[in-house]
């Protein structure tokens, strides 16, 4: 089978860059083992959030500007700051068009409440999570009502009541919590501690119990202009069910991430792989990439699970295959390696250097900046030295970032994602 | 004794990825979900078979958790092998005459238009709601008059005279049920100038596996490894099938599942439309007139698998005439014999009800499937015929009415 590009993982990264190559008339395919890191997080796009030493970037586009120049291996610097702000716009606009409108704080980050109620810093979210009647409401210092669905144990509002109240910006305002009851909480087929956020979201998107949801949401709420809940919209209606919503019960809707699954996280999900089926795109879901066959510095197709001996073919490839976590990268006793391909990795030779002795250090994890080499174009290099010049690296695979400290795993991924677009693009012309 | 290497259910992180997409855990809540069936509860199994929890029975072995798992868990596998690892055996004369379709297909289509008319019967079909429980509602594939291997017979020698060659596991459905659809696959490999070889084979086993009959089922698999490797090997051809289930079953469930060792046959098997596209590619491309058809296209689960749908979509869009809606993937419910059962039916028809739904809004005149479950669960749930792609590239061929 021949296509112009063959993605490897299809996550934010491999499908931001699928997506601008089929729209651009490019013949792709995804493959994906399985389902990306978008399941797990919050379903905000963080851009940058913190210098380090918990110091918040407010202003991350003029941030970047001088921290590109003293960072140049930083995926980033490799793209440019001007060339990572076209990339998240033209993101924000492919969404869009899947119906998911993304908020922006203008050029400023703004914070949305995590699971455990501390705010984080991140650039775009979902309308149900930030936007204009949200920040003047806050602004406006008014009562906050924390909401949660009996049963569901995947959110605990008085966890994140005392975690905000913590924070000095909610310290002068009111927050209060709450139960609501699932009208099929009795059943007894289930037990309702098995609920989670897909379940809830499921019988939501039934709408039969709107009403009677909208009846309860007013009388735990009380007199609070918000009421945060745990994600719960659903993933395909959640427009349509938030609007309804908020007029029934005349309140802010606002929706807390949860434990994963993530329902804000896969809402994008869907979205990305509807947009590219639209344009054409396929996507080979369920299969891993095993190997490939390279000559004279060019990877010429791969090989994969289930194809066996039928192998893919295509002019450039794109590695877009993540960290430790989505398999991307394997750590073994004493070396950390690329399993696919064998590319050069950057990685301590030293085990105990690998991690801090905390659990949940400050600065973050030094295993999180490994990843796979490459120069400014994103080509890796094999173990032995070749540079494969048709084969780019983007997302979570790559080294000289830390996400967790800098707040920056979205961004680099939709930055690398569309910067290879554009370099396979430009190299076709 | 653990195998060692049987511990997939140890790289699971517990994120209940696979329970989002599981499609019976979504229609009911007696599953409690691949996660919680598979891997949660196989540690507890392998310590003691009494902690098995019966609700497992409820999986299809659509593998839909494992396409979305991102661990690579083999979580549809674990639950199928627990079926017959740590139940115990009750014999079920519903189960055993499921599972036999090629000892059912042999007996009836001697005398097709006898079983054909006393299957649709109200006494047969209260007789089989009752004591059978096999649900009234459930409406039966037709069988033919004789079985295509009997048709074969009499057209082996054109097919031979070719000079490359297929060899053909055309399974029961076709044998028995649907001879029409393997002489389309004549047909179209034909008009690639391809032969036709149709060699020794049983039943792949899928309803085997699934109804718990293991020890039947690797003795059928050993049997068509041995077969088809030795026919290819032969006539230096490789082997297709026109059922997305067979084909999943002879490539993956053998290894996988059954444990059996099918290299012999694993890299030159293809489930039918590989091997058509990998020949399009190639600039094969036979003749074809217009065939003017409202059509949307469904993908079966087994074909999602093996990651074939994107070879039955190109092949179906070189068609000229057919104007094609591609449906989003969604199980039919069916899953070979288990909207057969009478304590699954319901959930069977809930879980295509999602796809059952949108077929109706994409307002098509026909349906193309891959699968011959797929086709009957939809032909009976929707007004719409089912047709199998090859049967669609056979009409442009040869220029008959669809
Ligand atoms: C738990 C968690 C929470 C996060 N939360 C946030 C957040 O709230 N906001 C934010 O901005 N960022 C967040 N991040 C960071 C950011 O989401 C990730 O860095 C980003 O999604 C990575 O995208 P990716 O496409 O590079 O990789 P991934 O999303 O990891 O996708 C890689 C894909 O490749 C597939 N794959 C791997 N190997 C192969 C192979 N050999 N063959 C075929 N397929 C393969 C995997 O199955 C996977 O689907 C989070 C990350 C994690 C892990
Ligand atoms: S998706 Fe895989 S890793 Fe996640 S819970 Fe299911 S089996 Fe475990
Ligand atoms: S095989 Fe299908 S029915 Fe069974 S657990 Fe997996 S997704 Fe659910």
């Amino acid at each position: 089978m021949r296509y112009d590009c063959v993605i490897i993982g299809g996550g934010l990264s491999g499908l931001t860059c699928g997506i601008r190559l089929a729209e651009k008339g490019a013949r792709c395919a995804v493959i994906s083992t399985g389902m990306s890191a978008l399941h797990f997080s919050s379903g905000s796009i963080d851009l940058f959030g913190n210098e380090g030493e918990g110091k918040i970037v407010f202003r991350p586009f003029e941030y970047l500007e001088k921290f590109i120049g003293s960072n140049p291996l930083h995926p980033y610097a490799r793209c440019g700051s001007s060339r990572v702000r076209e990339a998240l716009f033209y993101f924000r606009d492919q969404l869009d068009l899947e119906d998911i409108d993304l908020y922006n704080n203008d050029d400023a980050n703004h914070f949305h409440v995590t699971t455990l109620g501390t705010l984080k810093p991140t650039f775009f979210s979902q309308r149900s999570v930030f936007n204009e009647k949200i920040r003047l409401a806050f602004e406006k210092k008014s009562k906050i009502a924390a909401l949660n669905f009996e049963g569901y144990r995947d959110f605990y509002p008085e966890l994140a009541v005392i975690n905000l109240k913590r924070n000095v910006l909610f310290r002068n305002i009111e927050i209060s919590s709450g139960k609501i009851l699932y009208p099929d909480y009795g059943d007894p087929q289930r037990n309702p501690f098995e609920y989670r956020s897909i379940d809830i979201a499921r019988i939501f998107d039934t709408e039969r119990y709107l009403e009677d949801l909208a009846a309860q949401i007013r009388t735990a709420a009380g007199d609070a202009a918000f009421a945060a809940m745990p994600a719960f919209l659903g993933i395909t209606n959640f427009k349509r069910h938030h609007q309804l919503l908020q007029q029934l019960t005349g309140l802010l809707i606002y929706e807390i991430p949860t434990l994963p699954p993530s329902i804000l996280g896969m809402r994008i999900d869907n979205a990305l792989k509807s947009r590219f089926a639209a344009l054409g795109g396929v996507y080979i879901a369920g299969d891993t990439v095993r190997g490939g066959t390279i000559a004279g510095g060019r990877l010429e197709s791969v090989f994969t699970e289930n194809g066996g001996s039928s192998a893919l073919y295509a002019g450039s490839f794109v590695l877009a295959s993540g960290s430790f976590f989505s398999g991307g990268l394997v750590s073994e006793f004493s070396r950390v390696r690329e399993p696919v391909f064998g590319l050069r990795v950057y990685s301590h030779a030293e085990r105990s250097k690998w991690h801090a002795q905390e659990f949940f250090p400050r600065n973050g994890h030094p295993f999180l900046e490994f990843g796979v080499e490459t120069d400014e174009r994103f080509n890796p290099l094999t173990d032995d030295g070749q540079r494969l010049g048709n084969l780019y690296c983007t997302g979570a695979l790559l080294p000289h970032y830390n996400p967790i400290r800098e707040g920056s795993g979205g961004g680099v991924a939709v930055s690398t994602g569309y910067r290879a677009a554009e370099l396979i693009l430009a190299g076709n012309r | 004794m653990i195998k060692l290497e049987n511990i997939s259910f140890d790289h699971c992180i517990k994120c209940t990825v696979c329970t989002i997409y599981c499609p019976v855990a979504r229609a009911t809540h007696h599953f409690p979900g691949p996660k919680q069936s598979g891997p949660d509860m196989e540690r507890l199994r392998i310590k003691s078979p009494g902690l098995l929890d019966d609700s497992l029975k409820y999986c299809t072995n659509c593998k839909r958790c494992e396409i979305a798992c991102p661990s690579n868990v083999k979580i549809a596998d674990l639950i199928q092998s627990s079926k017959w690892r740590y139940f115990r055996k009750a014999f079920r004369v519903r189960d055993f005459f499921l599972a036999r379709t090629d000892l059912m297909g042999g007996v009836a289509t001697r005398a097709s238009f006898l079983v054909n008319f006393f299957i649709k019967l109200f006494p047969v079909k209260f007789f089989l709601d009752r004591f059978m429980k096999i649900p009234s509602e459930r409406r039966f594939p037709r069988y033919a008059q004789g079985t295509f291997r009997a048709w074969y017979k009499k057209h082996r020698k054109e097919q031979e005279a070719f000079a490359e060659k297929a060899v053909y596991f055309h399974g029961c459905y076709v044998n028995y049920n649907n001879h029409d659809l393997g002489k389309d696959v004549v047909t179209v490999l034909n008009a690639m100038n391809v032969g036709v070889i149709v060699t020794d084979e049983k039943c792949c086993g899928v309803p085997l596996i699934a109804n718990g009959y293991i020890d039947k089922a690797r003795k059928n698999a050993l049997f068509n490894i041995e077969s088809l490797a030795r026919s290819a090997s032969e006539s230096g051809a490789r082997i297709v099938s026109a059922s997305s289930s067979c084909s999943f079953a002879l490539k993956h469930e053998y290894p996988n599942l059954l444990e059996l060792d099918n290299s012999a046959i694993f890299d030159g098997l293809d489930y039918i439309t590989r091997f058509i596209h990998e020949r399009f590619e190639k600039g094969n491309v036979p003749a074809m007139g217009p065939v003017p058809v409202r059509a949307a296209y469904h993908s079966p689960c087994h074909l999602e698998r093996m990651g074939g749908v994107m070879n039955t979509i190109e092949v179906l869009k070189k068609i000229p005439g057919l104007e094609l809606t591609i449906l989003h993937s969604e199980c039919c419910g069916i899953a070979g014999t288990y909207g057969f059962k009478k304590e699954y039916y319901k959930v069977a028809q809930k879980v295509g009800d999602e796809l059952f739904k949108r077929i109706e809004r994409a307002n098509p005149e026909i349906v193309i499937t891959d699968c011959e479950t797929c086709k009957w669960q939809i032909e009976m749930s929707t007004p719409y015929r089912v047709e199998h792609p090859v049967t669609v590239l056979a009409r442009a061929i040869d220029g008959k009415k669809l």
